[in-house]
């Protein structure tokens, strides 16, 4: 499975139109993240790649070919709900044990994999005593179990402690390199930043805004901050007299001598050459780039119903 | 689909034995029917004229809130454990994940009945033990019965205690309060109701039916003739069609509710 295409995606339910068309390309090697508010239709995208919601409209093309969710499809993915739970009476070998069996996977994975998601030494005890990360973390390692070429993450961050977060990430980057296709939804849209390959937007059903984080971060147009460090006080106003009524320039303000300034992204390299290279009392400069979850307000709020 | 379906039967099996309230009904259960099969014994009685009703009477009780204790949460259970999803995402169809749930508790439901019946067995004396173990076989047919209403109750709930209110209901319901009703029906209507619809309301409850059947195979025809009631057991296609509908019909209303949802959160 080299790549996985969704067109043309109409779903409703009831009044609710909770898929209008959507289009979704996702390719091996790459990790894709879906955002969108609750209710975007986040969920409804995953549902139909797991078969659990039957799309009114649109096709699945995997590698071009027209294909159903079918039994054959079926067994290349792997997935991950959102909190997950387990049976309380069941140990997380026996959970494994049984996911094992259904998928047709060596049991002997099992010792490896429960080490692999830092869960060797609970092995044998019972999911009740586990905590949400714990059981997010077994969840994980069903996802994988069989190896799958399209692993679905549905809101993975969900109770993971620090330690969590770290095996998800391994293993996110893992799935990457080994060449998989990763899709995930999630809303820590700081955490992933630099970590996914691809973003799309959603809301009420549409995509708002797709592509890489710097494709939207470019077309978010979100200011960049930058931060200069004066000699003084007086160097410092006499910079914000400068820079005031600078057509490119979004907001200034000072704080303990240092001049906070939002600049559009285009003009950034002008405001460096015209206000910060060459002054002998600029002390310090730093470019702070707008973060994911800003870009994701712009791009919401431009493409918002 | 084969290895998944029987995976899925196997998981079912072992968790459902592991069920507290399982074991917990189960050992009072196998309790009292060693109970009863230990007084037959040192009445010294006919056997088929005590042991034998009095396990029928035992088991038309226990064994339909074995089955519903069994069933009520196959696929609601899953839902708010928000693992229903995971299991359909493997090859497994709707119907598919609803007939091995219900196949693997079945299996429970038969260790269940036969540790009961088994040690009213154990306890009873030997001339006794060849008719206990003839109700084996009808007392599964009423366990499954009212397991496929349990699982069909978890296929139309979204929360697991509303599941298992309906089974409660479903077991006061047919159980206990089936044939009060009818009693109510007969003295409203001054015996108006014929015999006929009388004998088709009773044997309309699986747990009427099972009553009748093994009172009739027991106790002789007669028994309800004493009693002054006339009620002929339908011919044995008719009962197991009457079986046969109890199963079927809640399994294929389980099935139908869970392909009719949209969307399996």
């Amino acid at each position: 499975m080299k790549r996985v295409s969704l067109e043309g995606l109409r779903v409703r339910f009831g009044k609710v139109q909770a898929l209008d068309g959507v289009d979704l390309s996702l390719g091996a090697g790459e990790i894709t993240l879906l955002a969108g508010p609750n209710g975007s239709g986040k969920s409804t995208l995953i549902d139909i790649l797991l078969g659990l919601t039957r799309a009114k409209a649109g096709r699945l093309l995997v590698d071009g070919e027209r294909r159903r969710v079918d039994a054959s499809f079926k067994k290349q993915v792997g997935y991950l709900p959102e909190a997950v739970a387990f049976s309380d009476t069941l140990t997380a070998a026996a959970v494994l044990r049984f996911f094992a069996r259904a998928r047709g996977v060596s049991k002997r994975r099992i010792p490896d994999l429960l080490e692999r998601v830092g869960l060797g030494a609970a092995a044998r005890r019972r999911v009740s005593g586990f905590s949400r990360g714990m059981r997010q973390r077994l969840g994980l390692a069903v996802a994988i179990l069989a190896e799958p070429s399209l692993l679905i993450l549905d809101e993975p961050t969900g109770g993971l402690d620090q330690e969590g977060l770290e095996v998800l990430l391994e293993v996110m980057a893992e799935w990457r390199a080994a060449g998989r296709i990763i899709l995930m939804a999630s809303h820590d849209l700081t955490l992933f930043e630099h970590r996914v390959d691809h973003l799309c937007l959603l809301s009420a059903g549409k995509v708002v805004a797709e592509g890489t984080p710097d494709v939207l971060r470019a077309r978010a147009n979100v200011p960049v901050e930058v931060r200069l460090r004066m000699a003084d006080a007086l160097a410092a106003g006499a910079l914000q007299r400068d820079l005031d009524g600078w057509g490119p320039l979004r907001s200034m303000q000072i704080d303990a001598g240092t001049l906070v300034a939002r600049v559009d992204p285009a003009a950034l390299l002008d405001f460096m050459d015209r206000h910060a290279a060459g002054r002998a009392d600029v002390e310090s400069v730093r470019v702070v780039e707008p973060g994911l979850d800003r870009v994701y307000q712009a791009l919401l709020a431009e493409g918002g119903p | 689909m084969t290895r998944l379906f029987y995976a899925v039967v196997l998981h079912e099996l072992r968790e459902r034995m592991r069920d507290k309230w399982v074991i917990v009904v189960g050992v009072i259960f196998a309790a009292l029917a060693a109970a009863v099969s230990l007084y037959g014994r040192t009445a010294e009685a006919d056997a088929a004229a005590l042991s034998g009703p009095s396990l029928v009477t035992l088991c038309s009780l226990f064994v339909p809130l074995v089955a519903l204790i069994l069933g009520h949460d196959a696929i609601v259970g899953e839902r708010q454990r928000n693992t229903l999803g995971l299991l359909l995402s493997m090859p497994i169809g709707r119907a598919g994940l609803v007939l091995s749930k219900f196949v693997g508790r079945a299996l429970a439901l038969t260790v269940s009945i036969i540790l009961g019946l088994g040690s009213a067995i154990l306890a009873s004396a030997e001339a006794e033990r060849e008719v206990i173990a003839a109700l084996v076989g009808p007392t599964w047919l009423l366990g499954a019965a009212f397991l496929a209403m349990g699982v069909a109750a978890s296929t139309l709930t979204r929360r697991q205690i509303a599941a298992a209110s309906v089974a409660v209901f479903v077991w006061f319901g047919l159980v206990f309060f089936y044939d009060l009703g009818l009693l109510a029906a007969l003295v409203a209507t001054d015996g108006g109701l014929s015999p006929d619809t009388v004998a088709k309301l009773v044997f309309g409850n699986p747990a009427g039916l099972y009553r009748v059947e093994m009172m009739t195979r027991f106790a002789g025809p007669e028994l309800f003739e004493n009693l002054g009631m006339q009620l002929a057991l339908p011919s044995a296609t008719t009962r197991g069609a009457i079986w046969a509908a109890w199963i079927g019909g809640p399994l294929l209303l389980g099935c139908g509710a869970l392909l009719a949802r949209r969307s399996q959160r």
